[in-house]
């Protein structure tokens, strides 16, 4: 039990370590880019890129269901612009398929 | 200055209850692994980030595998390097100390509320740390109660919950949306990040599927209007 609770600090604390320097170095380097032009058009798409890429795969998975799913998280932003909304609805319809389809 | 602390933290607070619901998931989660509290706690704190935690503690076990769980949850974070780089004009006025206080605290969804209100306003770095407080303060709070009350419910995939993280950041990209130029970038991410998921394995699909969408914007971007 003791070495193990050492094991799970020692990885939270490289975790940490790591994900600090990640955010810090990013922020520290820019200053080398040049922040018109092309880098300005790549770095403003990022948000939404990076947010799409890291849950594509995830969509994907959950078959027609995370589809369907997506496309009224998708209409309720458009037409609510609510997150919290759109977050409730995208989770009731997983649910729902998953208890009854 | 310090106005825009406050207004930080409240222009974030809609989105807190999306991350509190998502917090209390994971909490749940915790208590199905073995994480005990105070490393919840401790991951909430120095970690603070929401995916890279989630798989932590989906690879937590008996045993753990140390290098295992690093490279995973780092390979996450490395989108928080571009992340960073992203942050460059808010923090253009700022000294060195500013940026290494500020920068522990940017999650998602305070860096994605900040770089939306940036378009139209001028804000400081306390905007962002204000946001990032807020989401410390909601995280932790959902994480907690998800922790307590996670033994009610034995099977959080049964409600979907365990979708709850994936639609809350499609909700954020899809919120992002500026017109129809966004289409095929956005296309082009997510093809990108299936196939390099599908092909690489781990989780560098992420940073690969970011890069590929917005190098397309930009070659499209110049194609079209410049």
């Amino acid at each position: 039990m003791e070495s193990i609770d050492i094991t799970a600090l020692f990885i939270i604390t490289l975790v940490a370590i790591g994900t600090y320097s990640l955010r810090i170095s990013g922020l520290l380097f820019s200053n080398k880019f040049v922040q018109e032009g092309k880098v300005k058009i790549f770095l403003e798409y990022l948000p939404a890129t990076l947010l799409l890429s890291l849950v594509t795969p995830a969509i994907l998975k959950e078959g027609i269901t995370g589809i369907i799913a997506i496309c009224f998280i998708a209409l309720s932003i458009y037409k609510t612009k609510s997150i919290l909304l759109s977050l409730v609805l995208g989770v009731a319809i997983v649910a729902l398929s998953r208890n009854f389809l | 200055m310090n106005n825009d602390f406050r207004y930080g933290f409240i222009t974030n607070l809609p989105i807190g209850i999306s991350v509190f619901a998502y917090g209390s998931i994971l909490g749940m989660m915790c208590t199905q692994k073995g994480v005990e509290f105070y490393e919840l706690l401790l991951m909430n704190f120095f970690v603070f980030a929401g995916s890279a935690q989630f798989v932590m503690v989906d690879m937590w076990g008996s045993s753990l595998d140390i290098l295992g769980i690093v490279i995973a949850a780092l390979m996450i974070n490395l989108r928080y390097f571009l992340i960073g780089a992203s942050l460059h004009p808010l923090f253009i006025h700022s000294s060195k100390k500013e940026k290494f206080k500020y920068m522990h605290l940017v999650a998602d969804e305070n860096w994605a509320v900040t770089m939306q209100k940036m378009k139209t306003e001028s804000l400081s770095p306390l905007f962002l740390f204000g946001g990032g407080v807020c989401m410390l303060f909601t995280w932790s709070l959902g994480t907690t109660s998800g922790y307590i009350f996670g033994g009610f419910i034995s099977d959080p995939a049964k409600y979907g919950l365990d979708f709850a993280f994936i639609a809350i950041f499609t909700a954020l990209a899809f919120s992002m949306y500026k017109g129809k130029g966004d289409l095929l970038p956005w296309l082009i991410t997510a093809v990108c990040a299936y196939f390099a998921e599908l092909l690489i394995g781990g989780k560098f699909y992420i940073v690969i599927g970011a890069i590929m969408g917005s190098l397309s914007a930009v070659y499209f971007i110049k194609d079209e209007d410049k």
